[in-house]
């Protein structure tokens, strides 16, 4: 069983999605079991690849054979779905089956039973399948599909709140542009397709010439996928699409985001690696820091706690692909800079999970005890919810970048990383922290300080257990970063950094 | 050990244990100097009551709103733009995904 757990990361939870609303005609607390089993399965399936693939590399999975090289046609590429999970590939499934583990049991008691729970958690077992497809694939049109799954189910669970006015509304714009996102992307599988005959990404990869066609489709894949991680300035869908699905189920948003960037990395460095062009590493970088300032800056400006929070979290993208957008600048000589640079963006797609996923499901537990997320409405709330209060605090903190916490240590790695390749770039990214920080003191200062408010409703524990766990980790991942650093996110970045040729080598043969 | 608590960030290193140590210093000193501070103050008096011209105003908190007034005006002209960006109309949305596509286009293909 341990040689298919690859695929079965991704076929419980699409599977045990479609399963969840008939054990709800059952009876309601066996689906509720039924939904955290799939999801401790998941965690546990995505720990055991990460582990696997972090001691004895690359994993090549199958599907109806045993070895990549059985199913290579006489042309040299292969013909079979195979699942192709290395460093980053793994680092990815670990981001989304820890923030799955955390969601699922706050959406248990989060989501009322008679607004359509049993779609909501279904939907949010085809997410993480859809997410965990995207991750683990090494087949072009197998992640058109997953990217697919994931729009769809992402799509629906903003809307999920019907009987509102803004949800449909914000559901209805994420729909559109994710349409025009995965056609988009479709074109460019469409167009490599008609020139190599193939769709297997190793394959691709070992074929691209860097012709006009290739560069068109390479242009097709940067613009999709820059808008569904919410890239400036196509981000905009973004704060309404977090600011209005429900508490839990953003926080499958958010990985549902880093996957696309994910997607991003894959094609930029493993499929078009080989053909790699200076400026495109330079186009990222542009895109971070017009992704963080207009984020940090639109902050400013949100009266709403749940839209402020969603545009910290767009920021947070502007980190990771300035991070990350440096490393692709610099690889062509490959300096030690271009690489903690990298780190630093891959590291910050960690640390950004938990601390986006905190300050979400704060907002939630905030909106849970008061019904308003206004912070014109909202105040001296630290009395009541002292709890959710130091939760809050201790995100905004680590999001700001304020050491010791998680927040401080993937962004000094991206500080000095970017500052040897243009000291600009680290005084952009610093200014656009300190406007975080008080973006965020700010509102910590409108919800839970002043003088003592009423608290309608107490938080449950398991809300208060599922932002516990959220923050020991940022705490022990900002006082052992070194531990991660190494164990974690040093194979994720090496496998971007020089892994396309070891990528090729074990899908291809030779 | 120290492996695990160092991040090298290839000019230098990062040792949360370091900073920690640096920062119970700065408490420890701030609780020195509060320690050593005048001790006729006394909670819950009107010793505690704002000075705003001598008057005692009812409701002293400062709303998060009227945080940073001062950078908001000063930055009006830009955070309107910005906000005017944000139209919340999904046609101006997709029109910028046209622009955004247009241009790495030019940039890739040229």
């Amino acid at each position: 069983m341990g040689a298919h757990i690859p695929i079965l990361a991704i076929a419980v939870p699409l599977l045990g999605g479609f399963a969840t609303p008939l054990l709800a005609k059952l009876h309601r607390r066996l689906r509720d079991l039924w939904a955290l089993l799939v999801v401790l399965f998941v965690g546990a399936c995505v720990g055991y690849v990460a582990v696997h693939v972090f001691a004895q590399g690359l994993w090549v999975y199958v599907l109806g054979a045993r070895s990549p090289q059985e199913t290579l046609a006489p042309g040299g590429f292969p013909i079979r779905i195979m699942l192709v999970v290395d460093g980053m590939s793994a680092f990815m499934g670990i981001i989304a089956g820890l923030l799955a583990l955390v969601a699922f049991p706050f959406a248990l008691k989060f989501l009322p039973e008679e607004e359509g729970k049993n779609l909501a958690l279904t939907l949010g077992l085809l997410l993480l399948a859809g997410i965990l497809g995207m991750a683990y694939t090494g087949d072009l049109f197998n992640f058109f599909v997953f990217l697919e799954v994931t729009s769809i189910a992402a799509c629906a669970l903003i809307g999920y709140r019907t009987w509102t006015s803004r949800a449909p509304e914000a559901a209805f714009k994420t729909m559109l542009l994710y349409s025009l996102s995965g056609l988009l992307f479709l074109l460019a599988v469409a167009l490599l397709y008609g020139e190599y005959g193939a769709l297997n990404l190793a394959y691709l990869s070992a074929q691209l010439r860097g012709s006009r066609v290739d560069r068109l489709a390479l242009a097709l894949f940067l613009g999709a996928l820059a808008m569904k991680a919410a890239a400036a300035p196509v981000h905009f869908w973004a704060p309404d699409a977090y600011g209005e699905a429900p508490a839990a189920q953003t926080l499958l948003l958010v990985v549902n985001t880093q996957v696309s960037l994910y997607g991003l990395w894959r094609v930029l460095f493993t499929l078009y690696g080989g053909v790699w062009d200076a400026g495109l590493g330079w186009l990222v970088v542009a895109m971070g820091l017009l992704t963080l300032v207009v984020a940090a800056f639109m902050a400013l400006l949100q009266t709403d706690l749940g839209r402020l929070v969603a545009y910290g979290a767009v920021s947070q993208i502007g980190y990771m692909m300035l991070g990350v957008g440096v490393g692709l600048a610099t690889l062509a000589g490959r300096p030690d800079y271009g690489l903690v640079a990298l780190k630093g963006g891959v590291f910050h797609m960690l640390n950004d999970a938990l601390t986006v996923g905190l300050l979400f499901l704060c907002v939630g537990a905030v909106e849970w005890a008061t019904g308003t997320r206004d912070l014109r409405e909202l105040g001296g709330l630290g009395h009541g919810l002292p709890e959710v209060a130091l939760c809050f605090l201790l995100a905004s903190l680590a999001l700001a970048g304020i050491p010791p916490l998680n927040g401080f240590a993937s962004k000094i790695l991206i500080y000095e990383g970017s500052f040897r390749l243009s000291p600009i770039l680290t005084a952009i990214a610093v200014l656009a922290s300190i406007l975080l920080l008080a973006v965020y003191a700010r509102a910590f200062q409108g919800a839970f300080l002043g003088p003592r408010a009423e608290v309608p409703r107490r938080v449950p524990a398991v809300f208060l257990l599922a932002m516990a766990v959220l923050a020991v980790g940022i705490v022990v991942l900002g006082l052992v970063p070194g531990f991660f650093l190494e164990g974690v996110v040093t194979p994720a970045a090496e496998a971007l950094w020089r892994g396309r040729a070891q990528y090729l080598a074990a899908v291809l043969g030779g | 050990m120290r492996e695990a608590l160092t991040v090298l960030t290839g000019q230098g290193y990062w040792s949360p244990l370091i900073w920690a140590a640096a920062a119970l210093g700065t408490f420890l000193l701030a609780g020195l100097l509060w320690w050593r501070g005048r001790r006729e103050y006394k909670r819950g008096t009107e010793q505690e009551l704002p000075f705003v011209s001598g008057e005692r105003v009812e409701n002293p908190r400062v709303g998060a709103l009227h945080l940073y007034w001062g950078l908001t005006e000063a930055l009006r002209p830009l955070l309107e733009r910005l906000r005017g960006w944000h139209s919340g109309v999904v046609n101006d949305y997709a029109g910028w995904f046209v622009v955004v596509l247009g241009v790495v286009l030019l940039l890739l293909l040229l």
